[in-house]
């Protein structure tokens, strides 16, 4: 299990003047999720489409399953699924069960070989009623799950996913992430995924990279990120809008930043909690909330991208 | 056996495809017999009765030929600009077998399509002139499918820079209109202008069909060598632009 599935090796890719990727190098241990987080523009889906030999790369090496992309690209795409971002990825004039059947077919594989298969990917997606129904009339969710069945279809033991959950209500990313980590628990796939949803990170992935301007800037397990990024902020609700006075003086106790009427505050010591609270109540400040709140990811993704900057 | 999935699965992808968009079809071979009408009515207005039978069925062999060679010379191009519209060309991409080799079997299934509704075009405009031919299918379309196999290779040449320039249709309107010229073109027995692509091809078919003229073997040998050299070609210039839109990652934009 610990072996690698895909292994990158100082990853370089320009446009022009432009430099996408800047000499990377990560692997991916077979059997694990792992997550790719960055700004828009950071260079995520270049890596992703130099993975699957849709872009040429300049610099570097990609390795999937001890085989070169360069070399036997056509090898490693029979074991390989992908979703990509801002593109349909499937017909949307056929219907479920011709999709899955075309796109089995184009990878020389006949539609007898994938009866069992499809059938158990559109029931465990619940897209059976819907199998034999043109998809252009299909919700934004049920058309991703479609694309998500495509991937599958020919049973491969890696995906790519850029972004599968971008523009997908709360309850759709849900469905999804419950299906990939189940499948991944059942069939024992390599998944390589990229998204701005952290939950979903959090939730499937045991390790996450973020990539920012080309590089990679962090690479670990969530645990120890979560480890690393631990501490503890406090959201005041306020009756009011705070004035810039208020937010200069709470920000002596730590750094402060306003969103509508909530102050969101992390403290330097908890010993700054009752000055703080001391200071809001002289100013004359009506509190209605006072939580406190752990940093989730999102907070140390921003705060890791933060750091690099600064 | 992939490779026959393959091809079946561009055949059903064309059954479905003409299945939903039935409507379409059935305009299409209208449209494509109402053009038909309106040149045989237009001659006999102007001509009278100067015009033969045998120059009204060398119109319409030809126009069966023009319309075959103006559809396999925009298919490669216009599937890559709608699969790139579609934003499915990726998801070709990553098939183990090639996309080079999908859009060759699609051109060929696209090729056999085109004779079925060539088919009911020949008869309904026979029916409707009156002007009854006795026609060969099988060395009509044996031919057709033969040199417009060179067709399919410049095809793939416009296809490949579609892949970079995306909006190729007007290159290939004038491609398409500039066959009319070149088919009234002598290529037999060994004109210089035979080694143009189909030329060679549709004028073994319109005098074989219409005049009864016979061509010895090494002719339709050389029609093949012909078809084959500008696929060899086309799919060469095709996996050269395929590098370069990777190069610049232009397979997904459009």
């Amino acid at each position: 299990m610990s072996q690698n599935c895909i292994q990158v090796k100082n990853l370089s890719k320009a446009y022009s003047d432009i430099t996408a990727v800047n000499n990377i190098s990560f692997e991916v241990p077979t059997g694990e999720i792992l997550g790719i987080l960055g700004p828009n523009g950071s260079g995520k889906t270049t890596t992703l489409k130099s993975i699957l030999g849709l872009i040429e790369f300049d610099k570097g090496s990609i390795e999937v399953n001890g085989l070169s992309i360069k070399k036997d690209r056509n090898e490693i795409l029979t074991n390989v699924g992908a979703i990509l971002e801002g593109a349909r990825n499937i017909y949307w004039h056929l219907t479920p069960m011709e999709n899955l059947t075309y796109f089995a077919g184009i990878r020389g594989i006949p539609k007898k070989d994938i009866t069992d298969r499809a059938k158990y990917l559109l029931e465990s997606l619940k897209l059976t009623d819907v199998a034999n129904k043109e998809i252009r009339q299909f919700s934004a969710g049920m058309k991703q799950k479609c694309a998500l069945a495509c991937a599958f279809i020919h049973d491969p033991s890696i995906l790519l996913l850029d972004e599968p959950t971008l523009g997908l209500d709360v309850e759709i990313t849900r469905t999804i992430m419950d299906w990939l980590v189940d499948v991944v628990k059942k069939e024992g796939k390599t998944i390589l995924i990229t998204s701005h949803n952290m939950d979903f990170i959090e939730t499937i992935c045991k390790r996450i990279l973020i990539i920012r301007k080309g590089e990679i800037i962090s690479h670990e397990t969530v645990e120890s990120l979560k480890e690393k990024f631990a501490r503890k902020h406090f959201l005041i609700d306020l009756q009011d809008k705070p004035q810039k006075s208020l937010i200069e003086s709470v920000s002596s106790f730590g750094s402060a930043s306003t969103s509508g009427n909530t102050i969101k505050i992390e403290l330097e010591t908890l010993d700054h909690l009752l000055p703080l609270l001391k200071t809001l109540d002289d100013a004359g400040i009506k509190m209605l909330n006072f939580r406190s709140m752990e940093n989730d990811l999102e907070d140390i993704f921003l705060e890791v991208i933060r750091e690099e900057t600064e | 056996m992939k490779i026959l999935n393959l091809f079946g699965a561009e055949g059903k992808m064309m059954y479905w495809s003409l299945r939903r968009y039935m409507f379409n079809t059935v305009a299409m071979v209208a449209v494509l017999f109402l053009i038909f009408m309106g040149m045989f009515w237009g001659v006999k207005t102007i001509g009278g009765s100067g015009v033969t039978g045998d120059s009204l069925d060398s119109m319409l062999v030809g126009y069966i030929l023009w319309v075959s060679a103006m559809l396999a010379l925009g298919n490669t191009g216009g599937e890559i600009l709608s699969e790139s519209q579609r934003g499915t060309l990726e998801q070709l991409y990553l098939s183990p077998l090639g996309a080079h080799r999908i859009f060759f079997f699609r051109a060929i299934v696209n090729i056999l399509f085109n004779f079925i509704i060539m088919t009911i075009m020949l008869y309904l405009s026979m029916a409707a002139t009156g002007r009854w031919m006795t026609i060969n299918l099988l060395y009509l379309y044996g031919m057709i499918f033969l040199s417009t196999l060179s067709l399919v290779g410049i095809s793939f040449m416009m296809g490949g820079l579609g892949l970079i320039h995306k909006k190729i249709s007007s290159v290939n309107g004038i491609l398409s209109f500039g066959l009319i010229g070149l088919m009234l073109l002598p290529t037999y027995p060994m004109t210089p202008y035979a080694f143009l692509p189909f030329i060679a091809g549709a004028a073994a078919v319109r005098n074989h069909i219409v005049l009864g003229a016979t061509f010895p073997g090494w002719w339709y040998l050389f029609i093949a060598a012909n078809s084959i050299f500008y696929m060899v070609l086309g799919l060469v210039i095709f996996k050269k632009m395929e590098k370069k839109a990777k190069r610049l990652n232009k397979m997904n934009q459009y």
